[in-house]
C-alpha cells in the first residue's frame, strides 16, 4: 500500500477553491433543504391531524410515497425524469449575487420533499406528546385551534422535536452527497472530479470522509447548545433537557458529538 | 366531534331565553359510542347562582359540565349560555354544528377549571393568566399583567408570579388555574371536580377561593365530591344518577329532607349525612 502523505495533507489543509465551493454547496444544500423540509414536515403533521379527511389523506399519501421510495430515485426522478417527460425543466435562476443552477434547485426540492416526510412524523409525535388537557384548557379560554397550536402546543412540542431534528440534519449532511448523481458539484462530486485526474482514491476519500466527520461533529456541538436553549423548566428552578444534563460543558459537548 | 345534526328532535321544546337565566341545558343527551351518558338533562342556572352537582361516579356529572362549553358534543337537546346556543346553531329548524370560530368566541365568556389543573407547563403563573386576555381578547400586556397580579393576590399567591407550574403544589396550581379562568372576565365559571386531584391538606385552600367567588356573586356550576362544601356554598344542589338529574333543591332539601331512594343510598355511601 502506498499512501501519499504530502498529497493527503495538501488536499486536507489547503483545499482548492473548487473543493471549498463544494464544501459551501454541501452545507448550503443541507441547511436550505432542512429548513424547507422542516416547514413541509410541520405542514404535513398539521394536515395529518386536520379535521378534513381529504387533507389527512393527502398528507398520508405524501408521507407514504416519500418514505417508501429511495432518495436517490427521487432525485433522478425530479431532475431527469420530469425533464424527460417534458413536464418540468429546472432552469438556472439568477438571484443577483449568484446563480442557482437547475440541478441545485432540483436537488434541494428532492432533499426537502424527502425530509418533509420524515419531519412530519417527528413533529406529529412531538405534538401528540403534549398533555391533551392543556389543549382543552386553551380551548376553554376561547383560543382557536391555530392559536392554541402556535402558543401552547408547538412551543412544548419543540423540545421533543429538537433532538430527532438534530439527528435528521446529521443524516441530511451526508445524504446531500446523493445529488452528485445529477451533477451538483458538492463535496463528493468534486472529490470524484479530482480523483479522475489524480487517481489518488484512497487519499481523496479519506479527506472527504474527514470533512464530513468535521461537519457532523460541529453540528453535534450546535445541537447540544440548541437543546439547552430549549430546555424545560423543572421543579428546582434549573432547566432540564430531554437528554438530562443541562450544562454546556466540554464533556457534555463531547458526549453530544460522539453519541 | 360533531357529525350529529339532529339535536332539535320533536321531543325537545325550547322555551324563549329568560334574561335571568345564564346557563340552560334542555333535554341534553349524550352517548359515548353505544353507552348513554346523558339521558335528557334539564338545568337552568340563574345569574349569580351557585349550583353544585353531586352524584356517584359514572353518573355523567363531569360529562354534563363539559357539555356546557362544548368540550363534549351532544347528540340531542340544546345548551344555551347568555341566550346563545352553545356548539350548534339553528338552520332550517334543525341544529347543526357551529363553526369552530364561533364556538371559540362563545367559550371566552365561560370559565372552566379542570380536575387536573391543565396549566400551560411552559409558562409561569403570570404568563398562564395573561395568555388568553392578551392573545384572545387583545388586552394590552401591561393591563393584563396588572389584572393578573391582582387575581394572584385574590387567590393568595402574591409573589409566585414567576413560578412555573412544576414548581407549585397542586393546590397552588389549581388556584392559578382559577385565576387564569377569571382573567377572561367570564359570566359563568364551571368547575369539574376541582379538588379531586389534590392531596387532602390542599383541598381547603382551593375551596376557600371558590367560596369567596360565590360570596362575590359569581355564577357557578360546580361538580364535586365534597359534600360539606356543597352544603355550605350551594344555592342549589343537583343530584345526578345514571345520566339524569334525580333531585334538585336547596342543600337543606337535598341533604336532609329528600327521601329519594337513589339519593339516600348515595349519601349513605359518602358517609356524610350533613344532617347532624
Amino acid at each position: 500500500m502506498s499512501f501519499d502523505w504530502p498529497f493527503f495533507w495538501h488536499y486536507l489543509l489547503e483545499p482548492s477553491s473548487l473543493y471549498v465551493n463544494g464544501l459551501v454547496l454541501t452545507v448550503a444544500l443541507s441547511v436550505v433543504s432542512q429548513l424547507i423540509g422542516t416547514a413541509l414536515g410541520l405542514a404535513a403533521a398539521l394536515a395529518r391531524i386536520s379535521r378534513f379527511r381529504a387533507v389527512q389523506a393527502a398528507a398520508r399519501f405524501y408521507i407514504w410515497v416519500m418514505r417508501g421510495t429511495p432518495l436517490l430515485v427521487q432525485i433522478v426522478f425530479i431532475y431527469t425524469g420530469l425533464a424527460a417527460a417534458n413536464l418540468v425543466r429546472f432552469h438556472d435562476v439568477d438571484v443577483g449575487l449568484f446563480v442557482i443552477a437547475g440541478n441545485v434547485q432540483a436537488g434541494i426540492l428532492a432533499l426537502s420533499l424527502n425530509e418533509g416526510a420524515y419531519m412530519a412524523e417527528i413533529i406529529r409525535a412531538g405534538i401528540a406528546s403534549v398533555d391533551h388537557g392543556q389543549g382543552e384548557a386553551a380551548s376553554s379560554l376561547g383560543m382557536t385551534q391555530t392559536l392554541l397550536m402556535r402558543r401552547i402546543i408547538l412551543p412544548q412540542a419543540i423540545r421533543l422535536i429538537i433532538p430527532p431534528l438534530g439527528n435528521q440534519f446529521n443524516i441530511m449532511l451526508k445524504n446531500s452527497t446523493l445529488v452528485s448523481i445529477i451533477g451538483v458539484p458538492e463535496l463528493l462530486l468534486v472529490t470524484e472530479t479530482i480523483n479522475s485526474a489524480t487517481f489518488r482514491t484512497f487519499e481523496l476519500y479519506t479527506v472527504v470522509g474527514l470533512y464530513f466527520l468535521t461537519l457532523t461533529t460541529l453540528w453535534g456541538f450546535a445541537q447540544r447548545w440548541i437543546e439547552i436553549r430549549y430546555s424545560a423548566p423543572s421543579r428546582d428552578g434549573t432547566d432540564t433537557t430531554v437528554s438530562g444534563s443541562r450544562r454546556f460543558t466540554f464533556r457534555n459537548l463531547l458526549n453530544a458529538a460522539t453519541r | 366531534m360533531g357529525q350529529i345534526d339532529d339535536t332539535l328532535s320533536p321531543d325537545t321544546v325550547i322555551p324563549p331565553a329568560d334574561p335571568n337565566v345564564l346557563v340552560e341545558a334542555i333535554n341534553v343527551h349524550k352517548w359515548f359510542g353505544t353507552s348513554k351518558v346523558l339521558d335528557g338533562v334539564y338545568l337552568s342556572v340563574r345569574r349569580g347562582e351557585t349550583v353544585v352537582i353531586i352524584g356517584p361516579s359514572g353518573s355523567g356529572k363531569t360529562t354534563f359540565v363539559r357539555c356546557l362549553n362544548h368540550l363534549e358534543a351532544i347528540q340531542r337537546g340544546v345548551v344555551r349560555v347568555n341566550g346563545q346556543f352553545i356548539g350548534y346553531r339553528e338552520r332550517n329548524g334543525r341544529m347543526v354544528p357551529d363553526r369552530p370560530r364561533n364556538i371559540a368566541l362563545q367559550r371566552r365568556d365561560v370559565g372552566m377549571v379542570f380536575q387536573r389543573f391543565n396549566l400551560f407547563a411552559h409558562m409561569t403563573a403570570l404568563e398562564n393568566i395573561i395568555e388568553a386576555p392578551v392573545h384572545v381578547r387583545g388586552v394590552a400586556r401591561t393591563e393584563a399583567e396588572a389584572t393578573a397580579r391582582a387575581l394572584l393576590a385574590r387567590v393568595g399567591l402574591s409573589g409566585r408570579e414567576n413560578a412555573y407550574p412544576v414548581q407549585l403544589s397542586g393546590g397552588q396550581q389549581q388556584r392559578v388555574a382559577i385565576a387564569r379562568a377569571l382573567a377572561m372576565r367570564p359570566t359563568v365559571m364551571l368547575f369539574d371536580e376541582p379538588t379531586s386531584a389534590l392531596d387532602p391538606e390542599m383541598v381547603g385552600e382551593v375551596l376557600a377561593v371558590i367560596r369567596e367567588l360565590a360570596k362575590d356573586g359569581m355564577t357557578m356550576v360546580i361538580v364535586t365530591h365534597e359534600m360539606e362544601f356543597a352544603r355550605d356554598v350551594a344555592d342549589r344542589v343537583v343530584v345526578m344518577d345514571k345520566g339524569v338529574i334525580v333531585e334538585s333543591g336547596t342543600p337543606q332539601h337535598v341533604f336532609v329532607e329528600s327521601q329519594h331512594p337513589r339519593l339516600r343510598a348515595f349519601l349513605a355511601k359518602t358517609r356524610l349525612h350533613v344532617a347532624e
